[in-house]
């Protein structure tokens, strides 16, 4: 048996809502009356294996952009436990975590640093993710300089250039005009075919239908079906009636 | 427990890469960029000075006493010069490194990050700024005061600890900054009356009430502004200052609480921070 590359462990998440900042600036010390609790998940616990790729569904509030956050280590579960193995690339906010006074190359290795690679290593795909972005000379002036498209397109460049471990998508995203867009996803089939594990957030059933053959079908923070594409699709379209 | 140095183990180079970009987009934009960093200070200085020399009349000299055994006269110019150099450090650490994680809040709510790593940068690019106001200083006291003198090097036992110092008191306030804002403004209104009690243009060694010269000695602040005028001005060792043991400890003793304060203010808000930013 394969050793889990995510596994979710009877994970809860609440955000505590505070009424307003007075409450806030009394949270620092002791939990006020007022503050209400909100929870995003419930009792969650999965495991996903090395080279699946998974669909995850659900409507607005659900609990997947939680799920995705957690896996990507951005937030800790309440309770439960979370356990990722490997490095994550997260095509959710693409320009997330850029510092816009530093340049393009600059801005790759501090990428690289955050996800814990080594400068060798960058310098072995930085050619590639310049290729890749198709940024050209800019890559050495400052991100801020940046038209939001080449500041999309770097972000993805570097994200699906770095060799990770999982990839986590979010359909919602748009890279640029069709010809880049065709391409990244022409990369993302690449990935899939390489025994990568893919996470996959999406709306269109059919995306998610060609991509997994798993899904995970969340509604208000509990997963209601796990399993095979075609059933979850099948019950989500149900419940949705 | 100790998270914070587990999240700087192999991220020197980026800290050092990341304070570089805090320096360039604090003087982003300006024709003449960092000569801000040495105009400004230069100006309060002369401020200062106006007020102290030709305001209030007869401010011209500090005396100062147990310098090798006699009491000494010092410029007020120098003597205001080698207070305000460490204390425009500390002010901006204290102001920065409270405000730093919800300045950075990109990387906290975005990515990954390791948090701690965002103090430890935004005052080390303080630190820089710093080096370059010493430097000038230096020469001044060079030309004016004579020197090199072995006394100096003192400076590499009061710079490294007022770095620490300051870079673990943002452990706790950093955090608790973002957390609520309100926090951050508290930090900001105690800040401009910290000035007034520091021994910044005064000399809260030479202060006639016995009680409140020890009282003094509470204020970390007045440990790293007399330690800069042992080395730079009076030319003395530290020890030579009779209550110098008094005053060690005090900075030691709080040192160790607010190492531990830090630790467990990190600890227990590092989590909570990404979902309230």
């Amino acid at each position: 048996m394969d050793k889990p590359i995510i596994s979710f462990n009877n994970v809860t998440k609440i955000y505590t809502l505070y009424k307003n900042d007075r409450d806030r600036l009394k949270a620092l010390f002791f939990r006020p009356k007022t503050a209400k609790d909100h929870m995003a998940l419930s009792h969650v616990s999965f495991s996903i294996k090395k080279g699946e790729s998974v669909g995850i569904i659900g409507d607005n509030g659900a609990g997947k952009s939680t799920l995705l956050k957690m896996i990507t280590g951005v937030s800790f579960p309440t309770e439960g436990e979370v356990f990722v193995d490997g490095k994550v690339a997260a095509l959710l906010e693409l320009t997330a975590g850029f510092s816009q006074e530093m340049t393009g190359r600059e801005n790759i290795y501090l990428k690289g640093y955050i996800l814990g690679l080594k400068d060798e290593f960058i310098k072995t795909i930085e050619e590639e993710i310049i290729e890749f972005a198709q940024i050209g000379d800019y890559i050495d002036q400052p991100v801020r300089t940046y038209s939001s498209g080449m500041k999309m397109r770097l972000g993805f460049a570097i994200n699906v250039n770095i060799d990770p471990d999982i990839l986590v998508i979010d359909e919602a995203l748009s890279v640029g005009d069709a010809k880049f867009k065709k391409k990244c996803k022409n990369k993302i089939a690449s990935i899939i075919k390489q025994g990568k594990t893919v996470l996959f957030v999406s709306h269109s059933m059919d995306s998610v239908k060609e991509m997994c053959q798993r899904a995970i079908y969340l509604k208000k923070g509990e997963i209601i079906y796990d399993g095979d594409t075609e059933e979850a699709l099948k019950i989500y379209s149900e419940q949705k009636k | 427990m100790f998270e914070i140095f587990k999240e700087h183990k192999g991220f020197g180079r980026q800290i050092l890469l990341l304070a570089k970009n805090d320096l360039i987009k604090t003087y982003k934009g300006a024709a003449v960029g960092p000569v801000w960093a040495i105009v400004k200070p230069l100006f309060t200085l002369f401020v200062y000075w106006f007020a102290f020399t030709v305001g209030i009349r007869g401010g011209h000299i500090v005396d100062v006493a147990n310098v090798h055994g006699h009491t000494v006269g010092y410029p007020i110019f120098e003597f205001i010069m080698v207070g305000f150099v460490p204390w425009w450090f500390i002010s901006d650490a204290i102001l920065a490194g409270a405000k730093s994680i919800r300045i950075n809040r990109q990387f906290v709510t975005k990515v990954s990050f390791p948090v701690s790593t965002i103090m430890s940068y935004t005052l080390l690019s303080k630190l820089f700024v710093h080096f370059m106001l010493v430097i000038c200083m230096y020469v001044y006291m060079i030309f004016y005061n004579g020197g090199p003198t072995i006394y100096n090097i003192q400076f590499f036992y009061y710079c490294p600890l007022m770095f620490m110092f300051f870079i673990v008191l943002a452990w706790s306030t950093a955090p608790m900054s973002a957390f609520s804002l309100d926090f951050y403004n508290v930090i900001n209104s105690v800040m401009s009356g910290l000035f007034w009690l520091s021994s910044v243009v005064y000399s809260s060694y030479d202060m006639d009430s016995d009680i409140i010269r020890k009282i003094m000695y509470i204020n970390p602040i007045n440990f790293f502004t007399n330690g800069y005028r042992n080395a730079f001005l009076y030319n003395r060792w530290f020890w030579d200052y009779p209550q110098f043991k008094w005053e060690t400890l005090c900075v030691a003793l709080e040192f160790v609480f607010l190492f531990i304060l830090g630790l467990f203010n990190y600890k227990r808000l590092r989590k909570r921070i990404a979902d309230v930013l």
